[in-house]
């Protein structure tokens, strides 16, 4: 002790008294003492037996938006830090509560969650258009955020607050739709094209603006929303579509070529059929109906509906006869589309990075992206694709084993490869946890993940 | 193998000496072996023999090990080139961790094990498939951004032909009885540590500890175990044996792999 304070050691706790005992010669530990030692060691539990899975939500893509919900990639905390502005592997978002859908607009992200307290749906990103509602300023009370960089509560007016659950949200450029179980949609956002199903007012200022509207006007009970670029989609549990908002390109499928303000039903080829899923990101819309056929129209100026005709728009809902089989999913990018099959096959066709390699940039037909792609091999022989998802210019398919492959144009870190580069075929994403559902945006994408134990 | 026959002498022809008729000595050629050819001259043909080893197998790991005899050195060093997987039977317990992550280091920590079940081993093993097959892929240095890249993708075929990190092409379990479990692994550019510090980590993984109990290679390229020799073959009839039969094996690889 004096020659450690000698050399100026600043040991507060004396050193414990050596416990050797001196009067045995030091020696290897023989086996018995070994064994002994062992079984007398503590056990440590770190989990119990019925330790439930984490759910979890992981975000990456651009940050500057804040659409991914960490303030700290746009204002660092400390001053010496610079703000991230990609985020390019998938980042591990705090949430409140279980988030069960999440939808990435233009620059915003919604989460939604199906609890029944007050507060059910978070956003957060661009809120230039009240997007995410009005989110009202701390420094100044009259005013709103123009980016909010945390994930808000965004307020909606329900009649039952706590007995009414959020089913779904989805997101669009500059509108948002939130589908409850029996209080109908809420919109709201831009509708300077009737996409909220409100008449268009002139000169409305969407900033700051606290109306929500709702709609409840249907022929049954809404199951989904789908958000376009400038248009809505819903669909009821009878199987009908309706549509709103910008018809340009023929998207709202309602015969013509001008907006639509009040959600009114689609005929064409889908008169009568059952339709059990609608998607759409872009201009281009594809239904599917519960027997395996897939409708589409809207925008075709990248082939997606050239198989039935030559014209840049449809608007009328045409029945694309692909010879591929039954189909499952279908989901619908800025320039390409996708669908699954019963099998588990996976088709796309369009323009753009299709996922067939850098020489099949576009075509009319489906092609179809060969299984090994996706972790399929003689070892893993059951490995199928579950769900398919597409964000503006990139595809996401989940496997049944809970893996994310992403392929597509890597705008801004947007594929969470950790890379910047395009990807031309199918590439995991190195998510911590099994991934259960994907939502893709422009330059961003939400993952919402279940942990291993 | 100096007992086996050796060629015959070579013969030379030598003018000698004989007797003729008539007592004067005649000049006579005559065909006579090369004395430097005699075997006490020579001694015995081989007084030792090159032999290689292949691919590293440390002492607490069994299994096939490759050897090479003579010409079969440049054969090794062929073969490793080939970068070829190698498939191993790793058996893990879980409840202990210790330093070397063996079941015969000292020990760490002792952990419950109960709340483990297979579907959760099989969710952390496809995951490790997942990201050692990222990895199989960015080292093997090829532009992603080809059709050839695409191709190779989808037939499988993608591997890193130079030095890489050990990587682990595929993992299964075996066997699955609390607290042991056999996984089956194949690899490449691994050593048996790597192994044990896997079976460590899914233990970690699984929020328990786990160690390696035993490490056993069961092929190395185109070697299985059919044509390993066992301790009690290690004899010259046997050996030579195992050469023919591997000598096809290895020729058709080597030209497949190398061209």
């Amino acid at each position: 002790v004096a020659a450690a304070a000698a050399r100026g050691a600043l040991r507060a706790v004396p050193l414990p008294a050596p416990r050797r005992g001196l009067a045995e010669p030091a020696r290897p530990r023989s086996t018995r003492q070994l064994r002994e030692a062992e079984e007398a060691a503590s056990v440590f539990q770190y989990v119990g037996k019925a330790a439930k899975r984490k759910d979890r939500v992981f975000v990456w893509g651009f940050c500057y938006s804040g659409a991914l919900g960490v303030p700290s990639f746009v204002t660092p905390d400390a001053g010496w830090k610079k703000p991230r502005r990609i985020q390019p592997t998938p980042y591990r978002l705090e949430t409140a509560e279980k988030i069960s859908s999440a939808a990435c607009g233009y620059g915003f992200t919604l989460l939604s969650s199906r609890t029944t307290d007050i507060i059910k749906v978070w956003g957060m990103g661009l809120n230039k258009d009240s997007q995410l509602g009005f989110q009202r300023s701390r420094r100044d009370r009259t005013k709103g955020y123009e980016y909010v960089l945390e994930p808000s509560p965004i307020p909606l007016p329900l009649e039952k607050p706590q007995q009414t659950r959020v089913l779904q949200v989805s997101c669009g450029r500059a509108h948002s739709l939130v589908l409850t179980d029996n209080e109908g949609v809420f919109t709201m956002g831009n509708n300077s094209y009737g996409q909220c199903g409100r008449k268009v007012v002139e000169d409305e200022t969407y900033s700051e603006s606290h109306l929500i509207h709702q709609l409840k006007d249907f022929d049954s009970r809404v199951v989904q929303v789908v958000c376009g670029q400038d248009h809505s989609l819903f669909r009821t549990k009878k199987g009908a579509v309706y549509a709103c908002g910008w018809g340009a390109d023929g998207q709202t499928g309602l015969g013509h070529y001008n907006i639509t303000s009040v959600p009114t039903k689609l005929r064409g080829d889908i008169a009568g059929v059952n339709i059990v899923q609608v998607s759409s990101y872009g201009d281009c819309c594809l239904a599917v109906s519960d027997e395996g056929d897939v409708f589409g129209w809207g925008n075709s100026e990248y082939l997606q509906l050239a198989c039935v005709t030559d014209t840049t728009q449809v608007n009328v809902p045409r029945h694309l006869p692909f010879k591929i089989g039954k189909i499952k999913e279908a989901a619908c990018g800025g320039t390409g589309n996708v669908v699954l099959t019963e099998e588990g096959n996976v088709f796309v066709w369009g323009y753009g990075i299709l996922g067939k390699g850098p020489n099949v940039l576009e075509t009319a037909v489906p092609e179809m992206i060969p299984p090994s792609l996706f972790g399929c091999s003689n070892f893993a022989p059951d490995v199928r694709v579950a769900h398919i998802r597409c964000g503006l210019s990139q595809f996401a398919a989940l496997t049944n084993r809970g893996e994310l492959f992403v392929w597509g144009k890597n705008l801004r870190g947007c594929l969470g490869t950790g890379r910047m580069e395009d990807q031309y075929f199918p590439w995991r994403v190195t998510v911590p946890g099994e991934v259960v559902d994907v939502a893709c945006g422009v330059d961003h994408m939400v993952s919402m993940v279940k942990s291993f134990t | 193998l100096n007992a086996a026959p050796r060629r015959p002498p070579r013969q030379h022809v030598r003018f000698l000496p004989v007797p003729g008729d008539g007592g004067a000595t005649e000049l006579v050629a005559m065909r006579v072996p090369v004395l430097a050819d005699h075997p006490l001259v020579r001694g015995p043909r081989f007084k030792q023999l090159k032999i290689g080893a292949g691919h590293r197998l440390d002492m607490k790991a069994s299994g096939v090990l490759v050897l090479g005899i003579g010409h079969g050195n440049k054969l090794l060093t062929d073969l490793y080139n080939c970068h070829l997987t190698k498939v191993y039977t790793v058996g893990g317990l879980f409840g202990k961790a210790t330093d070397d992550f063996s079941d015969t280091g000292n020990l760490v920590e002792k952990t419950t094990f109960d709340h483990i079940t297979r579907e959760k081993l099989e969710r952390i093993l496809a995951v490790i498939q997942g990201t050692n097959h990222k990895a199989l892929l960015m080292h093997s240095n090829i532009d992603m951004k080809t059709q050839e890249a695409y191709e190779l993708a989808v037939k499988g075929l993608i591997r890193p032909m130079g030095k890489s990190p050990p990587i682990i092409t595929a993992i299964r379990c075996l066997q699955f009885t609390l607290p042991e479990f056999h996984l089956e692994v194949h690899c490449l550019h691994e050593t048996q540590q790597y192994l044990r510090r896997i079976v460590h980590e899914i233990g970690l993984e699984l929020k328990s500890s786990a160690v390696c109990t035993r490490v056993r290679r069961t092929r190395d390229g185109v070697f299985t175990l059919d044509d390993a020799l066992l301790r009690t073959q290690w004899d010259l009839q046997s050996v030579q044996n195992a050469i023919q039969n591997c000598q096809l094996k290895v020729k058709a690889e080597i030209e497949r792999t190398l061209g």
